[in-house]
């Protein structure tokens, strides 16, 4: 068989195929990828799209567990502040009980109980980052405000409801506890218990202000047993926040196995491609030019 | 008889036929780069012995014509092929630029649904502070703003597909008449049933054009070849050629119309203009309509949440996009319809603290739509999808190559000039000149003594 005379164009064909493979080596070093248009690798490129959306979600629910975390820390120290008030409270009481005070004394004892009256009050109107925390979801203003018609001279503005913010795609923690469960609940009312000991105080009826002590000191009861809400959201975020920190991790590398370079694997194939470039183009230098004119001299 | 006239006729012959094979080989070396260029050999035969009252003389030589060496079933597999990968290529470079708009780039799809996704869930943990809201209002506005462009960049490439078309449809035309010109030019001057030689080169060079346009089937008939389109529809009859025309749809996009004025756009594979017309009213309207699918139910789907919460005015959601009714067209129409981000739908309770509805709000994003997949999965799916045909078409397109480059290596090998042989034929026929102008003067040389024979005069 004639052999193809002609053979331009398959060194052609030849020289493009190694361009393009050294290109392709070429764009994998130099962006550090492999998939660098989806049709790259259509499976890969789709597969990202989901990891970028997920690690978007993480990234949020991780800033989402540092910002509520604060909420719920600030929430629990006034809590706490509220509990040492009241135990203070219940002091003030017990010495106003003993019956050996004079009217003056028990006077002082009662400013001394209304001013921690005011301070809880302070407590349950904590703000933080402009929110009331203890309002409910009616946050956006103090949740007691001062009012003479009522038996504890303040009223609740808030409501009954809470928010809950996610932590994870099926995961959300509670954030809040209104005050109408926590300060001015039915059977255990703090304020109420605070301002009857006032009022005990001032009638200065020994067995009253007894009473009134103990009403105070099952209030504090009640107020740690609240505070456990508190506790266990920041122990859930905690645990959330190190959970989504591995599901970070599991997404990178995942997203790097998707589409990253092993960049050892990719400089030795653009060698490779280099070498195998400059070979196909020595060769066609070579073979090109090449015919019988070039051995026969010219006839005389 | 046979004498000295004979051997010098001869001679003169075998002159004359160095001569032209000389030239042949000089024509085929002027040739030898000539696309389409079919070599030619010239064809000597020699002729009837004479035998005058017994004695026997040879009849010197004869030429017949150049012979083109040509082989027609490869043209009609290389013409095949060609349309093959000329739609493979037409596919893949349509789908390469489209696909910019699915690569991870900041504005596109996926980063602007993540940027979404997390600021909802950051409004989650602040549902009162007003740069949240503002957040997840001007993340909506980029959202909406990515379904835009991507559209629009479908859209884009679905109208210089269009132009593809009816410019193809222009150049096809033009083959057709040059190819008709060239059928009865050869009619004319070619015998019937024999070789064209370099019109005949011409003309195959142009069906080879022709058919990077689009599939032809070629048939040859008395009046000289045939061409239709892969479907059928008629293009040349020897002498007579028949334009195709284009004319708008009911779809906005050129249609192409036979002679007769047949639609025949949907029969019509193979070539630029199968390509074109594959990618214009299949493939892209496949992605438009899978993301104007996503658009409108997702739109739907986040404006219902929007509905069952009351926003940070006290008042009912509004709806948070606007979006086409009917799925056509969703995705370049999409747009916020808040002003406000106090006009998102966040609390659930009326009160302004609650965040109770964004949870209702960010399931739109990870809730199954009605197609039954959920916002990523469709979207990422499409990327599969845009992908996977890219890269498909381009593979195609390698793989036919490799396949033409054989059939054309194969045509070069039976048509090419080949310089070596050229040269080795012109040291041959310079040798063959040379003896044949040796005869003559040898010839010469004999009637020189013939002449002098009797004489004392010297001739």
């Amino acid at each position: 068989m004639r052999v193809n005379p002609n053979l331009v164009p398959d060194v052609l064909a030849d020289l493009n195929q190694s361009q393009t493979t050294l290109n392709a080596a070429l764009q994998e070093v130099s962006t550090g990828k492999s998939v660098n248009q989806p049709s790259d690798n259509p499976a890969a490129a789709a597969a990202m799209v989901e990891n970028t959306i997920e690690t978007g979600n993480l990234d949020q629910y991780t800033q989402n567990i540092s910002s509520v975390l604060s909420t719920v820390q600030t929430a629990d120290s006034a809590l706490s502040n509220v509990v040492s008030s009241l135990t203070q409270a219940v002091s003030l009481g017990t010495q106003g009980a003993n019956g050996t005070n004079s009217t003056t004394d028990l006077q002082s004892l009662a400013e001394q109980v209304q001013g921690i009256l005011t301070d809880v009050v302070n407590q349950a109107n904590t703000s933080y980052g402009g929110t009331y925390l203890f309002g409910g979801t009616a946050s956006t203003q103090p949740p007691y405000t001062a009012d003479a018609s009522s038996s504890s001279g303040y009223t609740y503005n808030g409501n009954n409801d809470t928010n809950s913010v996610a932590v994870g795609d099926q995961t959300s923690v509670d954030i809040n506890m209104p005050g109408s469960q926590l300060f001015s609940n039915a059977t255990t009312n703090v304020l109420g218990s605070l301002s009857t000991l006032v009022s005990a105080l001032q009638s200065g009826n020994s067995s009253t202000i007894s009473s009134a002590t103990n009403a105070v000191s099952s209030a504090i009861n009640y107020v740690n047993q609240q505070r456990v809400f508190y506790g266990n959201a920041e122990t859930q975020l905690n645990s959330q926040e190190s959970y989504l920190q591995q599901e970070t991790v599991s997404l990178t590398s995942q997203a790097s196995s998707l589409v990253d370079v092993n960049m050892t694997q990719a400089a030795t194939e653009l060698t490779q491609a280099e070498t195998a470039n400059s070979a196909a183009l020595a060769a066609a230098a070579k073979v090109l030019p090449d015919s019988l004119i070039n051995y026969l001299g010219i006839p005389s | 008889m046979g004498g000295l006239t004979t051997s010098l006729l001869i001679g003169v012959q075998g002159l004359e036929a160095s001569q032209a094979a000389l030239d042949a080989t000089s024509n085929n070396i002027a040739n030898s780069n000539t696309p389409g260029y079919t070599r030619e050999v010239p064809q000597l035969s020699s002729n009837a012995e004479t035998d005058i009252d017994g004695t026997i003389s040879g009849g010197g030589v004869t030429l017949d014509g150049l012979q083109s060496v040509r082989d027609e079933l490869l043209n009609l597999q290389i013409q095949q092929q060609t349309s093959q990968q000329s739609s493979a290529d037409t596919e893949s470079s349509s789908l390469s630029q489209i696909q910019s708009l699915f690569s991870t780039s900041g504005d596109d799809l996926a980063t602007t649904l993540t940027a979404f996704s997390s600021s909802l869930q950051q409004l989650s943990a602040s549902p009162s502070s007003s740069s949240a809201q503002q957040g997840v209002l001007a993340a909506g506005q980029n959202l909406a703003e990515s379904f835009n462009s991507t559209a629009s960049g479908l859209v884009s490439a679905q109208s210089s597909a269009n132009q593809q078309v009816t410019q193809t449809v222009s150049q096809i035309n033009t083959l057709s008449q040059q190819i008709a010109q060239l059928n009865t030019e050869i009619a004319q001057t070619v015998p019937a049933g024999q070789d064209g030689g370099t019109l005949q080169d011409q003309r195959d060079q142009l069906v080879q054009q022709l058919s990077q346009l689009t599939s032809v089937s070629v048939t040859q008939s008395s009046t000289g070849e045939v061409i239709t389109t892969g479907s059928g529809t008629p293009l040349v009859m020897g002498g007579q050629s028949f334009n195709l025309q284009t004319a708008t749809g009911t779809n906005g996009m050129q249609q192409v119309l036979d002679s007769n004025g047949n639609n025949i756009t949907a029969s019509i594979t193979g070539g630029q203009l199968g390509g074109a017309i594959q990618v214009r009213d299949t493939t892209l309207p496949g992605y438009l309509n899978s993301l104007n699918t996503l658009a409108s139910q997702f739109a739907t789907a986040f404006n219902s949440a929007q509905a069952q919460g009351t926003d940070s005015n006290g008042n009912a959601g509004q709806a948070f996009f606007t979006v086409p009714s009917g799925t056509a067209g969703a995705a370049a129409g999409i747009s916020v319809a808040l002003t406000s981000g106090s006009q998102i739908a966040i609390s659930s309770d009326g009160s302004a603290g609650s965040n109770g509805n964004v949870a209702n709000l960010s399931a739109a994003l990870t809730n199954t739509l009605p197609s039954g997949q959920t916002p990523a999965n469709a979207y990422a799916n499409l990327v599969f999808a845009v992908g996977n045909d890219a890269s498909n078409a381009s593979a195609q397109s390698t793989a036919i190559g490799q396949s033409l480059l054989q059939l054309t290596n194969q045509q070069s090998s039976v048509s090419g000039v080949s310089l070596d042989e050229e040269t080795t034929n012109l040291i041959r026929f310079q040798t063959a000149y040379e003896a044949a102008a040796r005869i003559i003067s040898t010839v010469q040389a004999l009637s020189t003594v013939t002449l002098d024979m009797g004489s004392d005069q010297s001739y």
